[in-house]
């Protein structure tokens, strides 16, 4: 997945992955069921059973997990912001002097 | 407004949200001449309900983002005519209902009344729809074919995303939708979130949501503009975006803000039909591992 780029950023520049409220996550794996990019692994020996394992393969601005969620447990990066930072890389910094 | 309602309403007991999902259903059909819907009496005995549920505008109301009314309606086939869910409802109010005890105090049973009487407001009739006209309809498409799902994209015309979203510019306007991708991934789409016309978005902003029994699909918005108008069919017939969501399944029009500068962040069609390969390509693996 090393190659993979978004608007023709490398996909690994860009921070953009949900994250997990531990505090209100119960482990109910619907995120896990639904995400079809192997964002998220379950590790059933594990205290913590679930982690996010590839956030790279995470699609850049997809909150679809989120919605699964009952707990309110993912969260995401501001969109704004992200996009703002894709658009500052893509024009590579000369746009910006 | 109809007088009379079908609400199926989430039952969940063990849930804050859950119980004012209930005594919103109440609220409702107090109010109104309507019909409560058991959701747990409906999975096992639909003969009781599914008259009563065919034959009135139905209103669902979700506890909480899993959605179980909602579901519970695409497995019956119903068609949805208004729903809310609890929590999105009670955040955009800044109350979390996940820390609040299962028995309704004071404000929760004053949030329930707040959220019947929005889930009984009549739209606002907005309909600002540009001539159809202006809109070329795509003469032919590229198909790009997996098993048994065919892709469509209009070769000409159009700017997409890499979320599966597309724009088709007309002067300083432009309507937005989603892909054959969208829509066949969701499949059976049951109920569309619109924009509220006059809403400024950003480039790659929400611009409202379509929502089958699988999942919920936010509409990543190609450009940043005013939201002119929107496709209020869609309210009554969100099937219409399965059939050609191209066509007459445009979600919104625009007035754009900074088009020139932004489709540099756009694919043409043939750009979009790499990504849209590749997406194939990996749904499938992973179907198959799963």
């Amino acid at each position: 997945m090393s190659e993979d780029t978004f608007m023709g950023v490398p996909r690994d520049k860009i921070d953009w992955k949900p994250t997990i409220d531990y505090t209100k996550c119960n482990y109910c794996m619907e995120c896990f069921k639904f995400c079809p990019h192997n964002v998220f692994k379950k590790q059933e020996d594990e205290e913590i059973k679930l982690i996010v394992a590839n956030p790279t393969n995470c699609v850049v601005f997809c909150r679809a997990c989120g919605k699964t969620c009952g707990l309110d447990a993912l969260s995401f990066p501001n969109k704004a912001e992200v996009t703002k930072k894709i658009k500052e890389m893509r024009d590579g910094g000369s746009a910006n002097a | 407004m109809p007088e009379k309602y079908a609400v199926l309403p989430c039952n969940g007991l063990d849930k804050c949200a859950g119980q004012i999902a209930r005594e919103i259903a109440l609220l409702v059909a107090e109010q109104t001449a309507s019909e409560l819907i058991c959701p747990v009496f409906y999975r096992v005995a639909a003969a009781r309900y599914d008259k009563i549920a065919k034959e009135n505008p139905l209103l669902v109301v979700d506890g909480c983002a899993t959605r179980c009314a909602s579901k519970l309606a695409a497995e019956k086939g119903l068609k949805i005519c208004r729903k809310m869910t609890v929590t999105e409802e009670a955040q955009k109010r800044g109350v979390n209902l996940a820390v609040e005890p299962l028995r309704l105090k004071q404000d929760e049973l004053a949030l329930a009344a707040v959220l019947a009487a929005e889930l009984l407001k009549e739209e606002d009739a907005v309909d600002g729809k540009v001539a159809a006209a202006a809109y070329p309809r795509p003469e032919n498409y590229i198909i790009h074919k997996k098993d048994k799902f065919i892709f469509r994209i209009p070769p000409e015309g159009f700017y997409f995303t890499e979320n599966d979203c597309w724009v088709q510019p007309v002067g300083s306007r432009a309507r937005i939708g989603v892909t054959d991708y969208v829509q066949q991934s969701l499949s059976d789409i049951m109920f569309v979130t619109l924009p509220a016309v006059g809403t400024e978005v950003e480039q790659f902003g929400e611009a409202g949501s379509i929502e089958s029994g699988k999942a919920v699909f936010e509409v990543v918005c190609p450009v940043s503009g005013r939201i002119t108008a929107i496709n209020s069919d869609l309210l009554a017939a969100p099937e219409m975006i399965n059939q050609n969501p191209y066509e007459q399944g445009w979600i919104a029009e625009l007035e754009l803000t900074n088009f020139s500068e932004e489709r540099d962040f756009l694919l043409d069609a043939e750009g979009y039909l790499k990504v849209l390969k590749k997406k194939v390509d990996e749904f499938h693996a992973n179907q198959r591992q799963g």
